[in-house]
């Protein structure tokens, strides 16, 4: 990569913006990566020591073989165990992780919250990030003994943006919306209103050649490779069909050998091709045989680990703290940007009042409701949903408790004798969701305002978690702050669930997401920021940590912020 | 006796077809098809879904045909032994359910091997000699653990033989093959359960049968007192307990979901609740008809039974 003739304008920029100090030396790094400058390049410029993760050997997104790594074993892993139907269409992490060994991305986003190439080399973008070129590896073997070409990835995201196939958590995901376009059907809906389809604008991907792959966006976007690891973008094979559990094709070191939902996914190293040749994998030394995921609900999985059914789980939750502590083994957190929001929907009374919503957020001390439910790591929320693990994160002045501004609002605003509400509650991720509700409740108390708690069952809350006026919703984390706003703070887009709506905020949003320098980026950002917080629109307390644990045996085990597993340089000693 | 089989079978079928019916009518509605689709697509999917996108999806998944032709086609198709598919497991009901009963078979197979003689010879030893310190100490011990709800007894179990000791392993989930190391704490906690209940029927049958007429004129025509329990008490005392024993197997089905779902073990009542919860109509459809099914014969083999063991007991 060091010998690339073109590099980013905007690299160079960013390079200057370093040396001047406006820029820290790991932004500089997160930039240039994202730009396509190889990682292992990227920290040498910046001056900083490469990290295990950062590629002196070959541009690979792994982390460094181990000297001491010992070939061979089984992993075996406590997860739920989904279906594998169609990585498009995957609805659940688990899903992906299932998945993830066998079909690989095009980019790779580790758990240092760095994006790498992976099945792409490389990639650069046009000064205005409209236009994107992805090249490709050479050399990398699909499971059927053919090599990947850019035709295949060009088929992939055809595919992804047909409407028939309904993949919604593809096209939520501004990169791919940003190749789509209205079409009339020609149809008139049940009120008369001409029916509308979403079609990929033609030529929003194309090949250049067997090895380059371009993507033409309408409007700028910065966070094309971080779309390319979500867990639905995994790239199939042109002869896939759907399920993928019948014929999986893909370039990774395992396919799968037995799968049975609700209680087994037996994943085999690859050795040879469909066609009965060796099968080479691009992507260096693996270690592990096989990889056993074994159904265990959350709450079980510890126990299991605790009593040596499995070597590694998949999540445990911070009411099992106490529990991992006293068990031997490692447990591993990492810093994430998945949150809880106690959102209000603008256009529902009484949170149509701007000033109730004023008053609901002003009650609540953030700090402190946090510091109830996750003692130990994790960051407090200033309710606008960008993380302080943000590259873009910028530090507004500190929000302040207000018990007696708050009553003076809601007398204003007409509840003079206090204020009933009712939150829907799901615990989709946990009983934490219950509780961080009911610390809450506690404080809001001292304001006058009365908060119910409503607890569904998950499926539940899952038919209503955009409908109801007041709910609890979790956020997963996404690599960049301005990812998750374009999802839910646009108007009309599908998880709008506040029914925000400011055309203010999304020219500044619009602004910082064509902005690469993260310096002027997070300038810009203050704005964002700024108008979400004022328009109270949610109570976020904290982002939450994630737990996961293995046993002393494991090593190279990756605790990932959204929990994507990718064993290749994991072993078993 | 075989006019009282045939009425009990009739009472089966129109059992199972009240049941699948009102199932039917409960999960036919447009919240139970969100809840699937949720559970297909994902929650923040669903919501991306325009009206068109999600019709077309319940038209893949044959959901939009109306409800009493989905009904008959079910009937129709139970009735050639294709008891439909799970959505959550993605594959054919019928196999599904028939593993997970068989698996649930082995576990009332090790509940009643040792709940049985347990039961039956304390209860005898109680009953032999009402308001002895024998029978006050069974009594006591009896109750004592019927009265801990199954899940604690689970918890204190594992917490002392598995994590503590480490004897047994914590879950029985059996992932590599069928272990009878794992078998062990599920067994014990449903024993532990369950005794005492059989305990203190066969105690009281064992009480009455001490007090009658024949076994104080066995006692006082000399026979030894070994011979006058084995020989002329024991056959009459376990009449009531045979009955009660036979409808455990009821409770065993679908009494147990607890223990299978603590334990990760995978049997029927498991299978029922995640089946339930998902909301997987066909497997809680196939889930139910074997579920009425045991109940219904288990009741018939008790009865039968009790004419065998009593001849005292005729059919009209």
């Amino acid at each position: 990569m060091s010998s690339d003739k073109r590099v980013h304008p905007k690299v160079t920029e960013a390079k200057e913006l370093m040396e001047s100090g406006r820029m820290s030396r790991r932004e500089f790094v997160r930039t240039a990566a994202l730009l396509g400058v190889a990682a292992g390049t990227a920290y040498a410029m910046a001056g900083l020591p490469r990290p295990a993760f950062a590629d002196s050997h070959g541009n690979m997104p792994f982390p460094a073989d181990d000297p001491n790594a010992k070939e061979g074993g089984i992993l075996k892993v406590a997860m739920q165990i989904q279906k594998v139907e169609d990585p498009a269409t995957f609805s659940w992490v688990e899903m992906g992780n299932q998945a993830r060994h066998m079909m690989e991305y095009l980019a790779m986003t580790g758990p240092d919250n760095v994006t790498r190439p992976m099945l792409a080399e490389k990639w650069e973008a046009n000064d205005d990030l409209t236009e994107w070129k992805f090249h490709l590896r050479k050399g990398v073997m699909w499971h059927n003994g053919e090599e990947l070409k850019a035709e295949h990835v060009v088929w992939n995201v055809t595919r992804w943006l047909d409407a028939d196939l309904a993949a919604g958590g593809i096209i939520g995901l501004s990169t791919y919306s940003a190749m789509l376009e209205e079409h009339d059907t020609g149809e008139k809906d049940d009120d008369g209103e001409p029916k509308m389809v979403k079609k990929m604008i033609p030529g929003s991907v194309s090949a250049d050649g067997d090895y380059t792959v371009v993507f033409k966006l309408k409007k700028p976007v910065l966070s094309v490779a971080e779309d390319c690891y979500n867990y639905p973008t995994a790239i199939c094979h042109p002869s896939f069909k759907a399920p993928l559990s019948d014929n999986p094709i893909g370039t990774g070191p395992f396919t799968l050998a037995e799968l049975k939902v609700g209680e087994k996914c037996i994943l085999k190293r690859v050795t040879k091709t469909t066609d009965g040749k060796d099968f080479v994998y691009w992507g260096g030394k693996v270690y592990l045989d096989e990889i056993h995921y074994y159904n265990f609900d959350e709450d079980n999985q510890l126990v299991a680990l605790a009593g040596g059914d499995v070597d590694a789980i998949y999540e445990f939750g911070v009411e099992q703290m106490e529990l991992a502590k006293s068990l031997p083994g490692k447990v591993l957190a990492a810093k994430t940007a998945q949150t809880l929001l106690l959102r209000m929907q603008v256009d529902q009374p009484p949170f149509d009042d701007p000033k109730v919503r004023a008053a609901m957020t002003m009650a609540v001390d953030n700090a402190r409701a946090k510091a109830l439910v996750f003692p130990e790591g994790g960051s407090v929320g200033e309710n606008h949903h960008v993380c302080e693990i943000h590259p873009e994160y910028f530090k507004l002045p500190e929000m302040k408790r207000d018990v007696d501004g708050a009553k003076a609002l809601l007398a204003e605003a007409g509840h003079k004798d206090g204020l009933e509400v009712t939150i829907d509650v799901g615990n989709t991720d946990g009983p934490w969701h219950q509780t961080l509700c009911e610390a809450v409740r506690d404080q809001l108390k001292d304001a006058g305002i009365k908060m119910n708690i409503n607890v569904m069952p998950a499926s539940k809350f899952w038919e209503i978690w955009d409908k109801t006026p007041f709910g609890a919703v979790a956020w997963t984390h996404r690599p960049l702050g301005t990812m998750v706003l374009s999802l839910a703070y646009r108007k009309g887009v599908p998880w709008n669930e506040t029914h925000f709506d400011d055309p203010e905020f999304e020219a500044a949003l619009d602004d910082a997401e064509a902005t690469l320098d993260v310096e002027e980026r997070r300038a810009k950002m203050e704005k964002v920021e700024k108008i979400l917080q004022d328009a109270n629109i949610m109570i976020e307390p904290l982002f939450r940590p994630v737990y996961t644990m293995t046993s002393e045996a494991v090593n190279g085990y990756p605790a990932h912020p959204t929990q994507y597993h990718q064993f290749n340089k994991v072993w078993k000693s | 006796m075989f006019k009282l089989i045939g009425r009990r079978l009739i009472q089966m079928v129109l059992i199972m077809l009240t049941a699948s019916f009102i199932l039917f009518v409960i999960f036919d509605t447009p919240e139970f098809k969100k809840r699937l689709a949720i559970q297909e697509l994902g929650g923040f999917a669903v919501s991306a879904l325009d009206e068109t996108t999600y019709n077309e999806w319940l038209e893949k998944k044959g959901l939009n045909v109306p409800f009493y032709q989905r009904y008959f086609n079910w009937m129709g198709n139970t009735l050639t032994g294709d008891f439909g598919f799970s959505y959550e497991k993605n594959r054919d009901a019928g196999p599904l359910v028939w593993e997970k009963l068989a698996n649930t078979g082995i576990l009332a197979l090790g509940v009643f091997g040792l709940m049985i003689p347990i039961s039956l010879i304390l209860g005898v030893l109680a009953g032999m000699k009402e308001a002895s310190l024998q029978d006050r100490a069974v009594s006591f011990i009896s109750v004592f653990f019927t009265s801990i709800p199954e899940v604690a007894t689970a918890i204190i179990l594992t917490v002392v033989f598995a994590l503590g000791l480490g004897w047994f392993p914590t879950k029985s989930a059996m992932i590599s093959g069928f272990s009878f190391h794992e078998l062990i704490l599920p067994v014990l906690t449903l024993v532990v359960y369950d005794f005492g209940y059989v305990a203190r029927m066969t105690r009281a049958s064992m009480a009455e049968v001490m007090t009658s007429q024949y076994i104080r004129t066995a006692v006082l025509k000399g026979i030894p007192y070994s011979r006058v329990i084995l020989r002329h008490a024991l056959r009459n005392a376990l009449i009531a307990p045979f009955t009660v024993i036979v409808l455990q197997l009821n409770w065993l089905l679908s009494g147990v979901v607890v223990v299978e779902v603590f334990f990760e073990y995978d049997g029927f009542g498991k299978l029922l609740l995640e089946a339930a919860l998902f909301p997987d109509i066909e497997v809680v459809q196939a889930c139910t008809l074997v579920a009425v099914a045991v109940a219904v014969i288990s009741q018939i083999i008790s009865d039968v039974g009790y004419t065998f063991l009593n001849p005292r007991i005729r059919f009209g």
